[in-house]
């Protein structure tokens, strides 16, 4: 017992040491202001009003003179302003809920995988291992089509859950903004798997009757993270392209890409993947300044596809039988986490408050000079951001996430419950945990968000928002009927 | 069964599941009663058929959607068996679902009822043959399928394991599906009753011996049917309200007072011609189930229904018809509490079979088949029969479509199909 108590008072201790430390970093300016003012005000105060004004008449100030200072200063005025990027607002955002006719519990996925995998009671076995930790939940959603046995996935049925999920998306969007088809000025929709002709930008532009001279793109094949890839995209746009809406849709397709073989590599993501789409409008109109929900401040996108391994570890690829899938490395979550660390580097410096940077700083020296061996100083992002949205890749993602960044188990809830309720509904998963958040009602003004998605390539992208105003629990959403329920116990393993 | 095209006659099969809509949980277990595991190696296979008027304008997502409501309130037939560490079965209610079986058929509803009339075994492409297990873990307990006739018309087949209810269960489970599909609530408690032993089953002394009206098979391990030696063949006929009163009078005498009920008559008439048309032996014993008003409570599905044996010390082929239908409706022997004793002590791990152990007449007259409304119409036609069924057959009397016609359905050895209907043609003067 003794032993305890002097490591806990020197814990303590060292709290404190930190807490002054970070203090006196972060405000570092404060303080030497404060005593430079003082001096100043000091000095005139001794040398009183008949002073003063000697020392300015002797300047010598004329009319040109004046004039000129006032250009110059002006001028760099209007430099800096015009080159000042434009702000990005998030006005607001919509999450797909899928209806409860497409709810899959497990009981369900392991009988149709039983039926449809006869032949192979290995890889049902193997299935039925995966779904007990996988972390998700007995809500989750399948699309029609993949709850018939076998699954039927015509190009009907998959066109059919992409005009279901996104125009769902849209429309809630489109009645909670109370924007206009013709309003809409840049359209971009994100989805990895399903790239039909016409494209679902163009599906999306036929259904609302959008504008003819809408920018509009169309991302495919970008993975997970694609989401985010769109938000930058939508960013670069709206700086050139002043007074602007943008809408972003992101989603997935699950109804063409039910893997129907038997290869374990390739079965796991028919585990994991699960129906969802969300659809953002972004503006950078000076009169959403008020009502947006938050303001994008950096958006940092890492590839290291040029890494061999990096670049095969998600794969989509044909099995021995000539079935289609996508295969996962072993190594995957190791590379997750080397493209952690690089987005991390580069994120880092721009958010990370001067006390961190100094730390950091100096144990890369002490690294570098001293200790080689010594392990890498990892910067306490938790005071940067308030939030966390890790991309509910999967259990492991999060946990590999968690324990990398040192966070605590309220900071990836977010990221559990979504994984938890939706599955992975890949790039549009990050929005159904910032609305979690929100509905959770800890979103306040002047919060900052980081949201984090790793993607095929192998890509780890974020996206850094600010709080505009403090957010009052949405009473629509897709957490509406069940947020109550929730934070929830997820076991390790739970017994089917 | 193909015709002469190339199409099967129901063809274009797709399963799926639906299962409810709400999650049940972790952990919930249904523990079926003594009663409910005697009649576990049973199947109800029931056929709704609707004209084309009472389904106009539904499709198959208009029929999935309420289910998923409907299924709240019985989440334990979307559960799945599992055994117990006594090996006593019990349901895990793990919202696995019920399997949903769409089809197409090439007739029209009238053309397909008339080619029933001349083969009745049609009807099973209509309703799901499966049963429970190999594997338990995996068979579902209920099977709908639908199947859209080409005038519109359409078809319900309802495949129910016995061991979670009686037939008037499997009629009020199926008649809440149309009341959810009209948009009314349920009245049913949405939590069932829990495992309980029926209540009006008084105990009584241990008894030894085994129950009359049930034959021990097997044992038959996780596959829940019972071999038979012969191959059972099932075949009904529709009778009419004048034929059914030309028939009482003609059997129980006139119509006045004290007269016996129709079911005891065709049970008193039925058994002599089984006895003068088999070989061997005449059945000297037959069991007799009806319902039991009392046993049922409203909204809850149970094996609540009275089976009682009936034993006759004179010669069966030599009675008079109108002695032998006093006998069945006086000296039936209630056999519940036997049947539940006997499987209690064996803990829930026997195999027994009620239908067929002896010829067995089952009354479902009072079962409400009708009642299942779509668009506030009532079936055209409801058929039920019983799969595994005992070697010596089994009689229902069913309902019929209009006020006072009645339907007789037997399942008999296939060998005695085509002498008992010559015999039952001359006794009910059917064309």
């Amino acid at each position: 017992m003794p032993q305890n108590l002097p490591n806990f008072s020197h814990s303590v201790r060292l709290k404190y040491v930190k807490l002054g430390y970070q203090y006196l970093v972060n405000h570092i300016i404060t303080f030497l202001l404060i005593p430079i003012m003082a001096g100043i005000v000091i000095e005139v105060l001794r040398l009183g009003p008949e002073e003063i004004l000697g020392i300015v008449r002797s300047v010598h100030l004329d009319i040109v003179h004046v004039l000129c200072s006032s250009f110059l200063v002006i001028f760099i005025a209007t430099v800096y302003f015009m080159s000042k990027p434009r702000s990005i607002y998030l006005v607001d955002y919509a999450c797909y809920k899928p209806p409860v006719t497409c709810r899959v519990p497990f009981a369900t996925f392991m009988e149709h995988s039983r039926m449809n995998l006869k032949d192979s009671p290995k890889s049902v076995d193997f299935q039925m291992r995966i779904l007990e930790r996988s972390g998700l939940g007995e809500e989750t959603c399948l699309p029609p089509a993949i709850h018939y046995i076998p699954p039927n996935p015509t190009m009907e049925a998959a066109r059919g859950e992409a005009e279901l999920v996104i125009f769902s998306a849209i429309d809630a969007l489109m009645k909670k903004t109370g924007v206009k088809p013709k309003d809409i000025d840049i359209l971009i929709v994100n989805c990895s798997l399903f790239s039909p002709t016409p494209s679902l930008t163009a599906m999306v532009v036929n259904k609302y009757k959008l504008r003819s001279n809408i920018k509009s793109f169309n991302l495919s094949g970008m993975g997970c993270s694609a989401g985010l890839i769109s938000i930058d995209l939508a960013r670069d746009l709206l700086q050139v392209q002043p007074n602007s809406h943008a809408i972003v849709v992101s989603t997935e397709i699950i109804t063409p890409n039910y893997y129907q073989g038997q290869e374990r590599a390739m079965l796991l993501p028919n585990c994991l993947f699960r129906m969802g789409g969300a659809a953002i409008l972004l503006s950078n109109k000076r009169r959403d300044r008020n009502r947006a929900k938050y303001k994008l401040t950096h958006v940092v996108r890492t590839h290291k596809g040029a890494d061999d391994k990096a670049y095969k570890c998600v794969f989509e690829e044909e099995d021995a039988q000539g079935k289609v899938g996508i295969r996962l490395d072993k190594d995957l979550m190791f590379i997750a986490g080397e493209a952690l660390k690089s987005n991390i580097t580069t994120m880092g410096p721009l958010v990370l408050p001067a006390s961190e940077q100094l730390l950091f700083l100096f144990t890369l020296i002490r690294r570098k000079i001293f200790n080689p061996k010594g392990k890498p100083y990892i910067p306490d992002f938790k005071q940067a951001f308030e939030h966390f949205c890790i991309h509910a890749g999967g259990r492991a993602v999060i946990d590999e996430l968690q324990k990398n960044l040192q966070l605590s188990a309220e900071h990836v809830e977010a990221s559990r419950m979504t994984l938890h309720r939706f599955g992975n509904t890949s790039s549009s998963s990050l929005w159904y945990e910032l609305n979690y958040i929100e509905a959770k009602g800890r979103m306040k003004k002047g919060d900052r968000v980081w949201q984090i998605a790793f993607g095929s390539g192998f890509k780890c992208n974020s996206a850094v928002w600010k709080c505009n105003r403090t957010i009052k629990t949405p009473s629509d959403g897709p957490w509406q009927d069940c947020i109550d329920r929730y934070p929830v116990h997820i076991p390790e393993i739970v017994k089917l | 069964m193909v015709s002469s095209d190339e199409q099967p006659l129901v063809h274009d099969i797709r399963l799926s599941t639906v299962g409810p809509g709400r999650v049940t949980g972790q952990d919930v277990v249904h523990e079926p009663t003594n009663m409910d595991q005697a009649m576990k190696l049973h199947y109800l296979r029931g056929v709704y058929y609707f004209k084309s008027q009472a389904v106009q304008g539904l499709t198959t997502p208009n029929i999935k959607e309420p289910i998923f409501t409907w299924l709240n309130n019985f989440y334990h037939t979307c559960g799945r068996f599992r055994r117990a560490e006594s090996g006593r079965p019990y349901i895990k209610c793990n919202d696995c679902g019920v399997r949903f079986i769409e089809a197409q058929c090439v007739k029209t509803l009238d053309e397909w009822l008339e080619l029933e009339k001349d083969d009745g075994s049609l009807r099973r492409m209509l309703v799901s043959n499966q049963v429970v297990g190999p594997e338990l873990f995996f068979s579902p307990l209920v099977l709908l399928q639908i199947t859209w006739f080409k005038c519109g018309g359409m078809s319900m087949g309802l495949s129910w394991a016995h061991v979670l209810g009686d037939a008037f269960s499997a009629a009020d489970f199926m008649n809440s599906l149309g009341q959810v599909m009209a948009g009314l609530k349920l009245a049913q408690p949405l939590k069932l009753a829990q495992s309980h032993i029926s209540a009006k089953i008084s105990p009584s002394p241990p008894k030894s011996k085994d129950p009359l009206s049930v034959k021990r098979v097997g044992p038959v391990g996780d596959h829940w049917i019972a071999a038979n030696n012969s191959k059972m063949k099932a075949f009904s006929f529709n009778l009419t309200s004048t034929q059914i009163s030309h028939f009482h009078t003609k059997v129980c005498g006139q119509i006045g007072t004290n007269q016996i009920p129709f079911f005891e008559c065709l049970c008193a008439v039925i058994w002599k011609v089984v006895a003068k048309i088999r070989d061997g032996p005449e059945p000297k014993m037959v069991t007799i189930t009806k319902n039991d008003p009392h046993g049922r409570k409203n909204g809850v599905l149970s094996n609540g229904q009275l089976i009682s044996i009936v034993k006759a010390d004179f010669s069966i082929m030599e009675a008079n018809p109108k002695e032998l239908a006093e006998l069945v409706l006086n000296q039936a022997m209630d056999e519940r509490s036997t049947i539940v004793e006997a499987m209690e002590r064996d803990q829930g791990l026997s195999d027994f079979i009620v239908y067929g152990a002896n010829l067995t007449f089952v009354d479902l007259e009072e079962a409400d088949f009708y009642g299942l409304k779509l668009k506030a119409q009532k079936p055209a036609y409801v058929g039920y029969t019983i799969d595994g069924v005992g070697d010596n057959g089994v009689v229902l009397l069913l309902p019929g479509p209009n006020n006072g016609g009645k339907v007789v359905t037997l399942i008999m050895p296939e060998d005695q199909v085509l002498k008992l209907k010559f015999e039952l043609k001359k006794e009910f003067s059917i064309a």
